[in-house]
């Protein structure tokens, strides 16, 4: 029996030689980039939107997607933000916040499922509206944090890591384990290849997606309090942008926009190599934030035209294949 | 008379398959030359490859002794080469006119000139002997004149010298189709090369002055199709007695207890349909297509909604609202559209084979195993006799009766009790098919009750052992096999056209 099932394909060794080169670049560039501090950091800056994209990766291999992230995790900082600054204790504060998460998840899936609207028109409703709630509930202003717990939160550190980062990386890990190994995970690229085939298959979409917006709900809850934490402060104007971020992770990553195609760990490569990146310029340049985004596209563009190259080399193989088949009348048609 | 077109070993490959095989021939003005042979015989691809939509591997066109070889379709219009094909390619919002002219409109002044454009369609109207007018928006036209828009399109080319119609008729009725045949008799008596594709022998008859006859892919031969006579054509474009394979057939003669009743169903597609399915039964369900065979069996496994009736399974009433709820009772539909119902694109034969197998290959927690995954996959392989060289393999690499294999593969997995067939061996190779019909006989054997939907009269006859025909939303009658002939399902299926 062939064992060899973690599947390496070729997209994903191009993204890890991006990344080393990408690291060994800036390092050549600039003494201080590889040293441990600098590579937390990177960590750090990318714990949000690694949280986010393992959301994104189970909904575009779906034929979903989502871009309520952002304003969303703004708004649940705020809200806890204002939850401990009213006296609430860090637990209920989690809490509360969670299941506000998950009920915004659940309406997008409502909106996607019930109504439905394509994923990307239902979730700029939420995006619109939770970045408007994100403003009403603190006036505009931003809400300062007070609760220790919620400030040892933030700070807190294990073997030189930040909680946000070992959220981040527990996440990944078990997000990996369902996407790759559960039944869940399985159905995930069903309905993303052929929704209507899958359901005659017997699985059911819609509980699918679901699940899975209800997911995102649930990592924006997380992201919104860790981030929060960290800033000591909750921001209405936070987090701009985070789902494309993510989205642009996810995608560098070989997640399909057209569904059906991805794994986690390309998302993980993803998310690393646009962090590393982004610092990297940060460091070495005087107005880097508005480099970023221009790198941020172009990463996208190399990385779009490789897995393009790929799919063109992997027809012709086939194509090739075929030809040489002596079978040929045997396999036909 | 020099005009021709000739094809020579034309040979166009695609992943996993051999569309065409060294196809030589060639097309003649003045005449009408039919293409015939069964789905997936390479009759589209052909044109495809002639009008520079696909790029033939191997061989050449040739003209008027003058090679030709198009990048696109856009090209060979432009040089005389037209496809008109079964999906219409006009513009609704815009007039007969501005269709039938677009891209070479007259400008004066730098704006379109509406009145020159429309003399010019008018002109073309009249020739055609059309009741439609140049303004009209070709929205409000029925089918068949959207498809005259096609026609006068490429006929308004001055240098129009080929033109292929693509099963033309398939939504047309039958006067339509008579006006169509009109001005395919006035462009072949202009001197103008005419292929014309079609399943049907009668049409074929009709119209057709030579038949060149394809084969999986291959070009066997062409007939005077005056002359020849249907069976014949038939015999060669099946290239096998298909009689022999019903003969041979190892049926099951023990057929068992009630297995599947369904009482007085209704939805929002079918009105009041009773029938009874019996244990190691194969039941046929014959007539038109639309007639709501299909429609009936999503019904029942809940994929429509049952708005009205009862189904009891083994004596027990049941209810499905979903899919998935039918799949763990054991009834199983093989739908239809193996492309967009069937087969998950994205996935490996294994991947395709295990979708419905999740609750059995996982535990407690999710987790699935891929021993158990890998085993199923290789019990279908073998079983199903699926010819792909591993089971990671995509499964869209793999020819179309393979992919059907993998999908029965995906259902006898999951022990299913009643198993239904929606047109299971459309598109698929002659060999194919005899292996599907040995599996319908074997699952009937182990006390399946097989629902078979079919259109092809003679594969339903052969395999059935009684046959439902439905009409119009409702029941028409029940024959059993040796009651059954082709005749006898027609008149049942299209009884109200009979009458008329």
């Amino acid at each position: 029996m062939k064992k060899s099932k973690l599947k390496i394909n070729g997209n994903l060794i191009v993204l890890f030689v991006a990344l080393l080169v990408v690291i060994a670049g800036f390092s050549i560039l600039n003494k201080n980039y590889l040293t441990v501090k600098n590579l937390t950091n990177i960590l750090t800056a990318a714990s949000l939107t690694g949280l986010v994209a393992i959301g994104h990766t189970f909904l575009i291999i779906e034929g979903q997607n989502d871009l309520c992230p952002g304003s969303l995790v703004a708004f649940l900082g705020v809200f806890a933000a204002l939850l401990s600054s009213k006296g609430f204790g860090f637990g209920v504060t989690l809490l509360i916040t969670i299941v506000i998460g998950l009920i915004v998840g659940y309406c997008n899936a409502l909106m996607v499922n019930k109504l439905h609207l394509e994923a990307f028109i239902a979730t700029l409703v939420t995006q619109s509206v939770m970045r408007g709630f994100a403003y009403i509930i603190c006036d505009g202003k931003s809400i300062g944090i007070t609760d220790p717990t919620f400030i040892w939160v933030g700070k807190t550190s294990f073997l030189g890591l930040k909680l946000s980062v070992w959220l981040m990386i527990i996440a990944f890990i078990i997000g990996g384990i369902i996407l790759a190994k559960t039944r869940f995970g399985r159905s995930v690229y069903a309905i993303g290849g052929n929704a209507q085939a899958a359901r005659l298959a017997g699985l059911n979409p819609q509980r699918i997606v679901t699940i899975s917006f209800v997911a995102m709900g649930f990592l924006c809850s997380l992201g919104g309090i860790v981030y929060v934490a960290r800033m000591q402060t909750g921001q209405p104007t936070a987090n701009l942008n985070l789902e494309f971020d993510a989205i642009t992770a996810v995608i560098l990553g070989g997640v399909s926009f057209t569904g059906g195609v991805g794994n986690m760990l390309g998302t993980v490569i993803g998310v690393l190599l646009i962090q590393s990146f982004n610092i990297g310029l940060t460091m070495n340049l005087a107005n880097a934030t508005f480099w970023q985004y221009v790198g941020k596209g172009g990463l996208l563009l190399v990385a779009l035209t490789a897995d393009y190259i790929r799919k063109v080399n992997n027809e012709k193989r086939l194509l090739a294949e075929s030809k040489r088949s002596r079978n040929n009348v045997d396999v036909k048609a | 008379m020099d005009k021709t077109l000739e094809f020579r070993h034309i040979t166009k490959f695609f992943p996993g398959v051999k569309a065409l095989s060294d196809v030589s021939f060639f097309a003649k003005g003045g005449e009408v030359l039919a293409f015939l042979g069964e789905n997936g015989a390479g009759k589209s691809t052909l044109l495809k490859t002639l009008n520079g939509d696909y790029h033939p591997d191997e061989g050449q066109y040739l003209l008027d002794g003058k090679e030709v070889r198009f990048k696109n379709p856009h090209e060979a219009i432009e040089n005389g080469i037209s496809v008109i094909y079964q999906e219409r390619q006009v513009l609704p919002e815009l007039t007969v006119a501005e269709n039938v002219y677009l891209g070479r409109l007259p400008v004066r002044g730098g704006l379109i000139d509406t009145r020159t454009v429309n003399q010019m369609t008018q002109k073309i109207i009249d020739d055609f002997k059309l009741p439609i007018r140049p303004t009209d928006r070709v929205r409000d036209l029925s089918i068949a004149y959207q498809q005259m828009v096609e026609i006068m399109k490429s006929y308004s080319r001055e240098n129009l010298r080929v033109i292929c119609f693509d099963e033309p008729t398939a939504s047309l009725s039958d006067a339509e189709i008579e006006c169509l045949f009109r001005i395919i008799r006035k462009l072949r008596d202009e001197g103008k090369i005419i292929i014309y594709v079609s399943h049907r022998m009668k049409e074929i008859k009709e119209i057709a002055d030579r038949v060149a006859i394809f084969k999986d892919g291959c070009y066997i031969t062409t007939l005077d199709a005056k002359q020849a006579s249907e069976q014949e054509m038939i015999r060669l474009m099946v290239g096998r007695d298909l009689g022999d394979i019903y003969d041979t057939l190892d049926r099951n003669d023990k057929v068992g207890d009630v297995l599947l009743e369904v009482k007085d169903l209704e939805s929002d597609f079918v009105d009041g349909v009773s029938f009874k399915l019996h244990k190691g039964e194969v039941l046929g369900f014959s007539g038109l297509v639309g007639a709501g065979r299909t429609e009936v069996m999503r019904a029942i496994i809940g994929a429509d909604k049952m708005t009205a009736g009862e189904v009891y399974l083994e004596g027990k009433r049941i209810h499905c609202r979903e899919p998935g709820e039918a799949q763990k009772l054991g009834i199983i539909l093989v739908p239809e559209d193996r492309k967009t119902q069937g087969i998950l694109r994205n996935l490996s034969v294994s991947g395709n084979i295990n979708i419905s197998l999740l609750e059995e290959n996982a535990n407690k927690l999710g987790f699935v195993s891929s021993q158990k995954e890998d085993e199923a996959a290789e019990r279908g392989i073998k079983n199903f006799n699926i010819k792909t060289p591993s089971a990671e393999k995509k499964i869209v690499e793999l020819s179309g009766g393979n992919q059907q294999k993998c999908i029965v593969a995906r259902w006898m997995e999951t022990k299913p009790k009643v198993l239904i067939l929606d047109e299971p061996t459309k598109g698929i190779d002659v060999g194919a098919k005899s292996e599907f019909y040995r599996m319908i006989c074997e699952f009937a054997k182990q006390g399946l009750g097989v629902i078979l939907i079919s259109s092809e009269l003679p594969e339903i006859i052969g395999l059935s052992d009684r046959i439902i025909v439905m009409r119009n939303r409702k029941i028409s009658g029940e024959v059993l096999r040796k009651d059954a002939s082709e005749e006898v399902l027609l008149s049942l299926g299209m009884i109200e056209e009979a009458v008329k």
